[in-house]
């Protein structure tokens, strides 16, 4: 400790480097500690975003192979099951040189109010969307963004299938989906009269009755069609939203390697901001070494400016990116939905201390050569080289 | 006080071996004044690096105040230097983020003083050397002469008993020098310290006891200097 005051004193030698280095450092971690939120905000959204009770059923080949209808009615059956229903992927557009703006598909009207219970729905919009054979619902987010309100009517040209249809939009979507429902009935009789048949569903929603039931409902259901000419495969909505985004994960391990190079990069800024600073300095080392510091004492005090700077630097950026993103939870929770996920993203006291100790040891690992050489020189050839 | 054998240095330059010290044999008693004197490349730094352990001898012996330095490990040398000699260089080499006091308590943080005790015994140091009123000063605040009392300030503040410089006078004016080499005489004198100073300053010489002149590493004569004569003491 008696120490501590020469290492903070030279820390101040040259106060625009000291400050630049520390900034380049802070904002490393910084970056490093919003970083580090991501797999925990990720699966934060996930859950939020399911219900620990619904669960989809597809064919096992994929989202994109479709299966028999009359597989509801024998999930609808399986006990457990509270209720299910078919989706069907549209795939329509507003101005179809546009493309899909946003997802959009047939389902049943049967059973979509205990399958989305937990949108909170109004029971009349329910009503509605099953009294009127073109009602849809709306998520919220596609109707702000066009500007729609319920009452209004609105058109989409399938890209799947040869129809064009309108709907009455009942009722607004209350979650952070985008998706647009509508009766799969009122798509069945266009194709119908288009002299296509439609006898399939791309995925089956059911909702189970007890959390603890959900597992051996899953494993009965995809028993049930073993042997059939679709196998299924059903899984928790967590671990489909989670696999529909697994290449959102895959990006977040990439952006954490980049923060890992960055992380690296501050390494070396430091370790030569380090040697340039030790080296001007080598003469008054050499005097030091001369009145009889030993080398571990130069050593140790040279360490110490680089791992003070850095766990400075470091507290520093950790409390940025805390502040940073506690500011943007208070802004999204009071901003509406759309940006309810950001809340998610949370600088938990474990990344802080993480972070902390990442840049004491960024210090450390930037100081230890350049301290180690100056410490291991010798007195008389610096005097001689210097003086 | 100071006991050099047979004391060889030998420097490797690319392929050429330099003889900076070639079997120097020499004794300076305890409460002397000497001086080394000298052209460039005789060899008298690295003798006064030699006896003040910041460089070790091919060969030789060297005993300083009763330890022999040969067998001394780094650590050793780094103890013996902080506790038995005190160092003054040329361009005064304080530490330009302290002040003159905690310049001067530098040596005592190898020391077990508690913080009021080394900083007591530090401006003693400064009263001797007549700076206790510029002790909150930065060296750049300092003029030479006063930087250069600073660092003798720090080279007696632990009590050392030798007191080595090279070149105190070489980067002052003469007004500046002389009071250096009355203060280092003084230590002599006053406080019975051994001193030991390399230089070129002929002025020097009617300050110490002892001229000792080097060539090529050899050391060539031992003279009386002016204060042994009844000079400037």
């Amino acid at each position: 400790m008696k120490y501590l005051p020469l290492v903070w004193r030279n820390l101040g030698r040259n106060p625009l480097r000291s400050l630049l280095t520390a900034a380049a450092i802070a904002l490393a971690i910084a970056l490093v500690c919003i970083l580090r939120t991501m797999p925990a905000g990720m699966d934060a959204i996930l859950a939020s975003a399911a219900a620990n009770t619904r669960i989809s059923t597809h064919n096992e080949a994929g989202i994109v192979y479709s299966m028999p209808y009359a597989y509801l009615a024998k999930v609808r059956a399986v006990p457990g099951v509270v209720a299910a229903i078919s989706w069907n992927w549209f795939g329509g557009a507003i101005d179809i040189t546009k493309g899909v703006e946003f997802p959009n598909f047939a389902v049943d009207p049967d059973g979509i109010a205990e399958v989305y219970a937990d949108w909170g729905l109004d029971p009349k919009v329910f009503e509605d969307f099953r009294k009127y054979r073109d009602a849809a619902l709306v998520g919220h987010i596609t109707l702000e963004k066009h500007r729609w309100k319920v009452g209004d009517v609105v058109t989409l040209q399938s890209t799947v299938f040869p129809v064009s249809l309108s709907f009455r939009i009942v009722g607004a979507v209350p979650t952070s989906t985008p998706a647009f429902y509508f009766q799969r009935e009122y798509l069945a009789q266009a194709l119908a009269a288009a002299g296509v048949t439609f006898d399939t569903t791309g995925m089956i929603w059911s909702r189970v009755d007890d959390p603890d039931r959900v597992g051996p409902v899953m494993r009965q259901i995809d028993e049930m069609f073993r042997n059939s000419e679709a196998i299924t495969a059903t899984e928790t909505e967590k671990s489909f939203i989670g696999n529909f985004f697994s290449g959102l994960k895959q990006l977040v391990t990439i952006i954490q390697i980049v923060a890992a190079l960055v992380t690296l990069c501050i390494v070396f800024i430091a370790a030569n901001t380090a040697s340039m600073s030790i080296r001007e300095r080598v003469g008054e080392i050499a005097i030091l070494k001369a009145i009889g510091f030993r080398k571990q004492t130069i050593f140790s005090t040279l360490l110490a400016e680089a791992g003070l700077l850095a766990l400075v630097a470091g507290i520093a950026g950790a409390a940025t990116a805390f502040g940073l993103l506690k500011a943007l939870r208070v802004f999204a929770s009071g901003a509406g939905p759309q940006l309810g996920p950001l809340t998610a993203f949370v600088v938990s006291y474990t990344i802080l201390v993480q972070a902390i100790f990442i840049s004491f040891f960024i210090g450390i690992l930037s100081g230890w050569v350049p301290a180690l050489g100056a410490s291991r020189r010798s007195v008389a050839q610096t005097l001689r080289e210097v003086f | 006080m100071i006991d050099l054998v047979n004391v060889s240095r030998l420097y490797h330059r690319g392929a050429d071996e330099i003889h900076a010290l070639e079997r120097v044999s020499l004794h300076v008693p305890r409460q002397r004044f000497v001086a080394l004197m000298g052209p460039s490349g005789s060899g008298k730094s690295t003798l006064l690096n030699v006896l003040a352990g910041l460089d070790r001898p091919n060969s030789g012996e060297v005993t300083v105040a009763g330890q022999r330095l040969n067998e001394m490990s780094e650590d050793e040398l780094a103890a013996f230097r902080a506790h038995t000699v005190g160092f003054v260089f040329q361009f005064f080499n304080l530490i330009p983020v302290l002040n003159a006091v905690e310049n001067v308590e530098l040596p005592l943080l190898l020391t077990h003083l508690s913080r009021a005790e080394r900083r007591q015994r530090a401006e003693t140091a400064l009263r001797v050397v007549g700076l206790a009123d510029r002790a909150d000063h930065r060296p750049r605040e300092l003029s030479g002469g006063e930087q250069q009392r600073v660092a003798i300030a720090r080279s007696i503040v632990t009590d050392a008993e030798l007191i080595v410089a090279d070149e105190p006078t070489g980067d002052l004016d003469a007004k500046n020098a002389e009071e250096i080499l009355s203060l280092l005489q003084t230590l002599k004198r006053d406080f019975g310290k051994t001193v030991v100073i390399v230089t070129h300053d002929p002025r020097a010489e009617k300050w110490v006891d002892e001229v000792i002149h080097l060539d090529k590493g050899v050391l060539l004569e031992t003279r009386p200097g002016g204060a042994a004569r009844g000079g400037a003491a």
